[in-house]
């Protein structure tokens, strides 16, 4: 194999454990964080411990602070204060160039797929290759794509550009891409959002099947509460940046706090409803033909 | 009132100090670029993006500034029996002035205004964080490549409008006005040193890094939506045009006490 041996094959078994900082047993552990944007408060004080090979979906209403809480577990984004650790290193202090190294050990599956519009599917997932391995053979790093892109049912978009997928394709491709390194831990962001229910169905398969053969450690950020309950073996449901319920899918469908309830069942909350009640009638807020007449 | 007037100060000197630690990592990536074989592919990339495809509107800059100032100076030379001199001023106002600062101004048009759409998608989009998530740095990936490619570009790119300027000039004095070939050529040859020559090309290395940074720092950093980057490419338009111009003054004060410290020896040189 002439690719370089350290990233791609053993890339996990291979890489020095970091000088512990915490006795966590967790990959990630998050501790107190606290975030704002501005005056706004997205994450208050949360803390959180993610197993290693398990999958711990973390479920909310939009805007509540999902996504600003996964972009912390790979320090995208830095705290206004709090910890956070990988490996029971922490992580949310290092410098960018430090960061660099820390990051190989995860892949990221964001929202849009995030992939590169003027790159097309191949180069794309070769991106992190070229920037972390040493390339001797070409032919080995052509097998390797084949070989990621036959892991999501992509095998022969090698030369497709992003602006000819499906919205469903797009992920799968960057799933392939985020999966290049053989990272320890995945991340999903929303990963089944915009698609229908056979496409969210299939990332959905895709997701266990990752985490049945490579083993990795994966968090997934979602409001789709079927694929949810397929995939987690953990719930967290965050609600005004702060975690309202915690535990596996039985103990979370029968959690007892009502905003966990309202969530699962998508009901409109009694509060929601007076507002719109007292908002008027669709009638009224209708322009007739005789607002245009002078 | 001064609560507004404390809080915009504020904003602003922290938008300055976060231009300034952009201004710097991207200096320390360049370094870095220039000793890693890894970053020349990018940086030839960019260069034919930002570089070649621009040869061809920079010259018919170039050419139109030096048509112009021949038919606007030809009346005011003729009133004084001056016509044959017509070659000096269209040539030392184009290599010194007008071609550096027009082509500069058409490349922050052309170049700055694609480079701050293209990382403005991009960043909207989460495809910087993309790159950041992969571990790798997004100055060193994206701004590094283009801000070398400006920076050793638009002083060629400058000679190609200076060179364009002198023919257009040429055409309009010679083929059109009736002034003499050979006297245009001979004025010009004695009004125009190598000196000026260098003066608007080393303004280009200065105008390119400015167009350059100011644009890529806009992109990095443009709110969300389609107004976002419609905005951030406004405004960096608006900065670099702004950045040329004092950089443009800035440097014919230095060009203009360097030239004077050192005139008394050009005889010993030369």
């Amino acid at each position: 194999m002439a690719i370089e041996k350290s990233n791609l094959e053993t890339a996990a078994q291979e890489r020095d454990e970091p000088a512990g900082e915490t006795n966590s047993n967790g990959v990630l552990t998050v501790k107190n964080i606290t975030k704002r944007f501005g005056p706004q408060l997205v994450l208050d004080n949360v803390s959180l411990e993610i197993e290693k090979g398990k999958t711990t979906v973390v479920i909310g209403p939009s805007g509540c602070g999902k996504t600003v809480l996964i972009k912390h577990l790979i320090v995208l984004l830095r705290p206004n204060s709090g910890e956070v650790y990988f490996k029971g290193q922490r992580v949310d202090n290092l410098s960018e160039q430090e960061l660099n190294e820390v990051r190989t050990h995860y892949g990221f599956l964001f929202q849009g797929g995030a992939l590169f519009d003027s790159l097309t599917v191949f180069e794309n997932i070769i991106f992190p290759i070229r920037q972390h391995v040493k390339i001797k053979e070409w032919r080995d790093v052509e097998d390797l794509v084949k070989g990621k892109l036959a892991m999501v049912g992509l095998d022969g978009f090698q030369n497709y550009y992003p602006a000819n997928l499906s919205g469903g394709q797009r992920k799968r491709v960057a799933l392939a891409r985020a999966i290049a390194l053989n990272p320890e831990v995945i991340l999903y962001d929303e990963p089944t959002t915009g698609l229908d229910p056979i496409r969210s169905d299939v990332i959905n398969e895709l997701v266990l099947k990752l985490k049945r053969e490579l083993g990795v450690t994966t968090v997934v950020v979602t409001h789709d509460m079927t694929s949810a309950y397929k995939i987690a073996d953990r719930i967290i449901m965050l609600h005004n940046g702060k975690i309202v319920a915690d535990g596996d899918a039985k103990q979370i469908r029968n959690h007892p706090h009502p905003v966990v309830q309202q969530f699962i069942h998508g009901q409109v909350s009694e509060d929601d409803l007076a507002i719109l009640r007292m908002s008027g009638t669709i009638s009224q807020a209708q322009f007739l033909p005789r607002d245009f007449e002078e | 009132m001064f609560a507004t007037i404390g809080a915009k100060t504020i904003e602003d000197v922290g938008n300055i100090g976060q231009f300034g630690r952009f201004v710097g990592q991207t200096a320390g990536s360049c370094l870095r670029s220039l000793w890693n074989h890894r970053t020349y592919p990018l940086i030839w990339t960019q260069m034919h993006i930002i570089g070649v495809c621009s040869v061809p509107v920079i010259m018919i800059t170039g050419a139109f500034v030096g048509m112009t100032l021949a038919v606007q100076a030809y009346d005011q030379l003729a009133g004084m029996g001056l016509e044959e001199r017509l070659g000096v001023l269209i040539n030392i106002s184009v290599v010194k002035e007008l071609g550096p600062v027009l082509a500069a101004v058409m490349l922050a048009g052309r170049v700055g205004g694609a480079l701050t759409a293209e990382l403005g998608t991009m960043n909207v989009t989460e495809q910087i964080d993309a790159v950041r998530s992969m571990g790798t740095d997004p100055i060193w990936y994206l701004v590094a490549p283009r801000v070398l490619a400006c920076l050793l570009l638009t002083p060629f790119l400058i000679i190609y409008a200076d060179l364009l300027g002198i023919l257009g000039g040429h055409f309009v004095g010679v083929t059109h006005l009736g002034i003499n070939n050979s006297a245009y050529w001979s004025f010009s040859a004695s009004g125009v040193e190598l000196w000026d020559v260098s003066v608007g090309v080393i303004k280009g290395i200065f105008f390119g890094g400015a167009i350059a940074v100011i644009s890529c720092y806009k992109g990095f950093t443009c709110r969300e939506g389609a107004q976002g980057v419609g905005q951030a490419c406004t405004e960096a338009f608006v900065a670099s045009f702004i950045s040329i111009l004092a950089l443009d003054f800035a440097l014919a004060v230095a060009f203009k006490a360097v030239y004077n410290t050192f005139w008394p020896f050009k005889s010993l040189v030369g």
